[in-house]
């Protein structure tokens, strides 16, 4: 047996060099003449004169002679021949690879086509288009055609040129939607993708057409159909169960030069899966951290810096609810289950109009609908954490649930250990999640999810930190008729969480923070025709805002409880977009979305003196408002447009502009050990954010689209964002107006991005270099930090290069290397120490004046993926990981701390050492 | 099992806490400070000192240095030093039309002046206030000026309070020997100089008055308040940038690294370097004059509920020990214990041993003096 794999996997090494190569469609006539020769050497001979590469096990073949006297023959008449009155079958797909195996087993699960007898051309498989039938896998074993012919609407009925063609494309096998899938004719070319819900509309001429699906996770169509009058097809695609990146890919292999989009990462769980990790669980928010233009501040940090922008300033949607805090433990793991994700997509600019409210990025989340069709599950059990989903289908085909939960029990394996200082520390998260959704009818469904995280913290010190976020949200789709459909969605997110500390009892005491809102929207699609989408929608918020709290805890404590009022403001949007497609090669997505914020009463305002710097000293009066009452308005137009150029069949250019406006702003203090943030919304002291991004992009395929890369820049300036003043308290503070100033951004850079997404070796590499500054000038009021002049963001991270390396020896073993290196971010300092009115004082740097040291770090995972027979219990997987290969301790947190009368800086690193792990992972 | 928390250990090992060094060059920390002001009615007296590295307990004065009070086209009057990095001036009348700096010339030759900044005629202290409250003693200073140039003030004062060690000694070795002690060693003193800084304004009054400012607030049971506190409360007015300099320095103290503290800012002054902008100078050279006020609080002016400390910890000071006094040599001639009564033992009332106590237990003077201050009522 290991013998075996030994050869089995320096035979592919030595193929895996060839197989980029691997040329599409056309099946060449081979020339031979071997007496007697081995199939190795047959094999070598015939992958040396064309495009034929060959997959087989050396001990299956070994009894094997080949003969061949002959010019420009089929190869698959010399292997039929060959094969006569043995047990070893062969078959080829659509890049000329020929697998040669024992037995017969091996059709259903290859990736593309199937080798057709007569004519040596790639079969395809052509499905009868009735309204949701089943693939049928006797036409497909039997490799035959079989063409059928749906018919959409009554012939003769036609009314006009064209007809509008609309459904759903699902998977067959769960009944899952198809996100992403592009679904398209080729003469002429009119082609749409599914959205979220794996709905598409299509107007096309009358008369008969040619289907083409294509998308992730799902084996590539066709299927023939004739358009008499407007309808309904639903498309049920079978699942590609291979994990071949192949698949993946090919689902999206021109995407990043035909979309319309610019400034968009979409990852499948599969990628995501890929990515070796700390504890060996897939992490969303990790693998998008490797992306170009896509930032941490600190190791184990989940706050992202999208294009020099604040971690506040990312939208993270979790099927349309709003996710304030997106990561467990401080950032080691990230919130969201990996098991339950269907896609991830992040917009870093060309932002569509349906989105607003945060100036960096969109992070839009979605769950898998769960399985409508049968009951499965799927787990992993990891030395530190848990998981498990359950989903399943309540009534067949019409609703489905999906129910996960994963837990740590880190807790428990912390107190095992011989270490008193360790037995002190405790860590443990956990997180649920629920989600529904019912087809009322054709033309009404449903979707609930509700999700639950809880966390908490101590580290060998007296303070603990809990953290909570609460999530829920509901969905109501309705399709009007083939070109209108709406969804309604009313959502709910509420973060707290709260600090403790009670080891002294005279200072005991609790402070805790608290945010929620409540949201409900209408969003419309509108297939005007084949050349307009038009999308509009109205979008209104509540924010609740609980700016924190000290109480004391127990009779000792002296602390005076402090209670900051609460904050309410309502942000209410209407927007509307056209995608317009002036020819294949030249597309535009013009939209406009105007939002309006009121900071709602009942508060308090202070007023202050004009024209100086806010502070406790220049308050002239306090003004009341009632509940319900506007305390400030603000109010402005968003604009966003995209404009795609194809230059040629692969090579694209792209351009967008857009403005975003913001209203709640995050305080976030780096200075301690652990960072508290708490949110603030905008009144009449803290204007909303506003930021304008123009990004210019270069887009080009080779390698038959099998590796993509692009070029992309940009500069954006922001205006009115959140800085400190010197010396600014943020928590509890009841003027924080006076501690804070609306400071101006500017940020600019390049990313650069290599990624090759099929073959053995796959993976990508991306450099960005930006910068992110900021200004604080107002000399009429004398905010000035750093004389006025611009200086580095705390984000501001010039270098940064990321490689993510997956190489895969065969179906079940596969390997990934990660390397990350960035610059340090940028610290202030504490220089030296002075004594002024008999006090001892510390003489800080300028504002970020130095930087921490340069972080890279390397980690690299094993997966082995259990046997690939169809029929058993369930099919499991194991990943083996080590995170920070180099043990690098990279900075977490970097703070300075007054021992005995000396001021001591220190570094926490989370990860100083190679962290090993292993993970074994079940679906059934 | 056994397999689970290894693996447990390796994760928990794997963070760590180490020193951060930034590479910051010697060169960059040592600044001159200057601490002091241009006291435009009276005595001014300027510490300058060099700022020294984080790690670093030690306080370097700038000895040697030529300062002088220079007029803006006028007279400068020089400074000399009496003690190590204190510079006095005589006694001065300045011209509350002029403007004024200060003129450094360290001993290595570099220059250094403050900006020219308009006198401000400090108005007198009308009065300090007190209220016990639930917390303690609340101290307020209040003031008022007819001239509605300065509306910016500063205040710092010096406490003195009377105290007793926790022991009273009445003996005292001497040369092996124990006599009666003749100089009192349980009364003393002690004095404390303000740290926090105390400003206030009054820009948003339409008069400038400054009324029941909360100066300082002393907890009941406070060693301070025990016998008898007395405060000596001195104002200052401001420039409005001197003010917004003390309001920054305030937030740069010592503390750093906990949750709610400030963040980190900036702060220099108005000091610079003649010959070389570049080189930093630490520090704010105001002119003004002082005024002062004192009172007294005694304890019998306080409510009777509260009960102040003696200040000294428990059980160190709580039980003195006793020494035989075959050890007497042993124990006290190294002068860190002090014998405080003798003990007699037997019929005969034999002399045994000694009541003793540790040095910081019985000796005020550790803690303060036990001369009485003039102004002490």
């Amino acid at each position: 047996m290991k013998k075996f794999y030994v050869r089995y996997l320096l035979l592919l090494l030595w193929l895996s060099g060839f197989s980029s190569y691997g040329q599409v469609s056309t099946s060449p006539l081979i020339s031979l003449n071997l007496d007697k020769a081995t199939f190795e050497q047959f094999a070598k001979e015939v992958e040396a004169k064309t495009s034929y590469r060959f997959f087989f096990d050396p001990t299956n073949v070994q009894k094997v002679a080949v003969t061949v006297y002959e010019t420009a023959i089929p190869l698959d008449s010399v292997l039929r021949r060959t094969f006569k009155g043995s047990n070893l079958r062969f078959a080829v797909d659509i890049r000329n690879r020929v697998y040669i195996t024992e037995g017969s087993s091996i059709r259903t699960e290859l990736p593309i086509g199937y080798f057709r007898p007569d004519g040596g051309q790639v079969a395809y498989e052509d499905e009868p288009a009735t309204a949701t039938q089943s693939p049928r896998a006797k036409a497909r074993s039997g490799g035959t055609l079989k063409a059928t012919v749906a018919e959409i609407g009554l012939a003769g009925s036609a009314t006009g040129k064209t007809a509008t063609l609309a459904g759903h494309v699902r998977e067959s096998k769960s009944g899952e939607p198809v996100i992403g899938a592009s679904v398209y004719i080729e003469t002429p070319n009119i082609g749409t993708s599914t959205d979220q819900f794996g709905y598409y509309s299509l107007t096309l001429p009358v008369g008969r057409h040619e289907l083409k699906i294509r998308g992730i996770g799902i084996k590539n169509s066709k299927r023939l159909i004739m358009l008499n009058s407007d309808g309904k097809l639903e498309l049920e695609m079978e699942e590609d169960i291979n994990t071949l990146k192949e698949v993946v890919i090919e689902a999206e292999k021109d995407r990043n030069v035909s979309g319309m989009q610019m400034g968009v990462e979409r990852l499948d769980i599969k990628t995501i899966k890929q990515v070796p990790t700390a504890f060996g669980e897939a992490d969303i928010l990790r693998v998008v951290l490797t992306l170009p233009g896509v930032k941490s501040v600190g190791e184990g940090s989940t706050g992202l810096n999208v294009r020099g922008g604040a971690t506040d300033q990312n939208l993270i949607l979790f099927n349309d609810a709003t996710v304030y805090n997106p990561s467990h433990l401080f950032g080691f793991f990230s919130a969201f289950n990996p098991d339950i994700l269907k896609s991830v997509e992040l917009y870093k600019s060309g932002i569509p109009a349906k989105y607003g409210g945060r100036l960096s990025s969109v992070l839009d989340i979605a769950t898998r609908d769960g399985n409508k069709k049968k009951f499965s599950g799927a787990g992993g059990i990891g030395l530190l954490t848990s998981r498990l989903t359950l989903e399943g289908p309540i009534i067949k085909d019409k609703t489905a649930f999906i129910l996960s939960g994963r837990t740590s029990y880190s807790d428990w394996v912390l107190h095992k250990l011989p270490n008193s200082k360790l037995k002190q520390s405790s860590a443990s998260f956990y997180d649920v999640n629920a989600h529904i959704s019912h087809e009322i009818n054709d033309k009404n469904s449903v979707y609930v999810t509700a999700y639950s995280s809880h966390d908490q913290f101590k580290l060998a010190n007296d303070t603990l930190y809990k953290y909570e976020n609460l999530n829920g949200s509901v969905k109501w789709k309705h399709i009007f008729n083939n070109k209108l459909y709406g969804v309604l969605t009313g959502a709910m997110s509420r973060y707290q969480y709260n600090i403790t500390s009670e080891e002294n009892l005279v200072n005991a005491s609790r402070l805790q923070y608290k945010i929620g809102q409540t949201s409900a929207q209408a969003d419309f699609n509108y297939f005007y025709s084949s050349k307009h989408t038009i999308d509009f929608g109205v979008s209104s918020i509540l924010y609740d805002n609980m700016p924190g709290s000290l109480s004391p805890l127990g009779a000792e404590s002296l602390i005076i409880r402090d209670v900051l009022p609460h904050e309410k403001g309502l942000e209410s949007a209407l927007y509307a977009s056209d995608r317009i497609d002036f020819s294949p090669r030249f597309s535009l997505s013009i939209g406009l979305r105007y939002s309006l914020y009121n900071a709602l009463g009942p508060r308090d305002v202070y007023q202050y003196l004009p024209n100086v710097s806010k502070s406790e000293n220049t308050i002239t009066d306090t003004v009341s408002y009632k509940s319900g009452q506007v305390a400030a308005t603000y109010h402005g137009p968003e604009y966003r447009l995209s404009a795609k150029y194809a230059l040629s069949d692969n090579s694209s250019v792209k351009f967008s502009f857009n403005r975003m406006r913001q209203y709640i702003h995050m305080l976030s203090n780096t200075a301690s050990m652990s960072p508290t943030d708490t949110w603030k919304l905008s009144d009449a002291d803290i204007r909303p954010q506003v930021s304008d991004q123009i990004a210019l992009g270069y887009y080009r395929n080779f390698k038959s689209n099998t590796i993509e890369t692009s070029v992309e820049t940009y500069y954006k300036v922001m205006h009115d964002f959140v800085d400190y003043k010197s010396g600014a308290t943020l928590l509890l503070n009841h003027h924080i107006e006076t501690d804070v100033v609306n400071a101006e951004g500017k940020a600019y850079g390049v990313e650069v991005m290599v990624r090759k997404l099929t073959g053995k070796i796959n993976g990508w590499v991306s450099y960005t270099y930006s910068r992110s500054l900021v200004q604080v000038n107002s000399p009429a009021t004398s905010d000035v930090v750093n004389g006025g002049k611009y200086y580095p963001s705390n984000f501001d991270k010039p270098h940064d290069f990321t490689m993510i390396g997956n190489y895969r020896f065969s179906r079940r073993f596969s390997t990934s290397l990660n390397f990350t290196y960035s610059t340090g971010r940028p610290i202030t300092l504490p220089l030296a120490k002075y004594t002024i009115g008999n006090a001892t004082r510390v003489y800080y740097s300028e504002r970020n004046e130095y930087r921490v040291p340069d972080y890279y770090r390397t980690d690299f995972a094993f997966n082995i993926e259990g046997n690939h027979k169809v029929q058993k219990l369930a099919h499991s997987s194991w990943t083996l990981s080590v995170y920070n290969l180099t043990g690098r301790k990279n900075p977490y947190s970097v703070y300075f701390k007054s021992v005995n009368g000396q001021i001591k800086g220190y570094q926490l690193s989370v990860f100083a050492q190679p962290i090993p792990s292993i993970t074994y992972n079940f679906k059934f | 099992m056994k397999y689970l928390l290894l693996l447990g250990m390796l994760f928990a090992l794997g963070s760590c806490i180490t020193p951060f060094e930034p590479e910051v060059t010697e060169s960059q920390l040592s600044y001159l400070v200057v601490d002091g002001f241009i006291n435009s009615q009276g005595i001014s007296t300027i510490k300058l000192s060099q700022s020294v590295n984080l790690q670093s307990n030690a306080t370097i004065p700038e000895r040697k240095a030529i300062v002088y009070i220079e007029q803006e086209t006028g007279p400068r009057y020089q400074l000399p030093e009496t003690n190590a990095g204190t510079y006095v001036s005589d006694q001065l009348a300045l011209n509350s039309a002029k403007s004024y700096r200060l003129y450094i010339k360290t001993g290595t030759g570099v220059e250094y002046v403050s900006d020219y900044t308009e006198v401000k005629t400090t108005p007198p202290i009308d009065s300090i206030t007190w209220k016990a409250t639930d917390r303690g003693l609340q101290l307020y200073v209040n003031s008022h000026d007819a001239n509605t140039a300065a509306r910016h003030y500063r205040w710092a004062y010096d406490e003195t309070w009377q105290f007793t060690s926790a022991f009273e000694s009445l003996m005292e070795y001497k040369q092996k020997d124990i006599v009666f002690r003749k100089d009192d060693i349980y009364h003393c003193w002690g004095t404390e100089k303000s740290t926090a800084i105390r400003i206030g304004n009054t820009v948003k009054l339409s008069q400038n008055i400054v009324s029941r400012y909360p100066l300082q607030l002393l907890l009941s049971n406070s060693v301070k308040l025990r016998y008898k506190y007395s405060i000596l409360v001195k104002q200052y007015a401001l420039t409005q940038q001197e003010y917004e300099y003390w309001e920054a320095l305030g937030k740069n103290t010592e503390n750093i690294g906990t949750l709610f503290d400030p963040l980190p800012s900036q702060v220099t002054g108005n000091v610079h370097c003649l010959s070389k902008p570049e080189i930093l100078a630490l520090g704010f050279v105001g002119v003004q004059s002082e005024t002062v006020q004192r009172i007294f609080v005694a304890r019998n002016e306080l409510p009777r509920s509260w009960v102040a400390g003696n200040g000294y910890s428990y059980p160190a000071c709580s039980v003195p020990d006793s020494v035989i006094d075959a050890q007497r040599d042993e124990a006290f001639k190294f002068g860190r214990y002090i014998p405080i009564l003798p003990i007699y033992k037997g019929p005969t009332n034999e002399l045994w041993g000694w009541v003793a106590g540790p040095l910081d237990c019985v000796d005020c003077r550790t803690r303060g003096t036990n001369v009485r201050p003039d102004f002490w009522k």
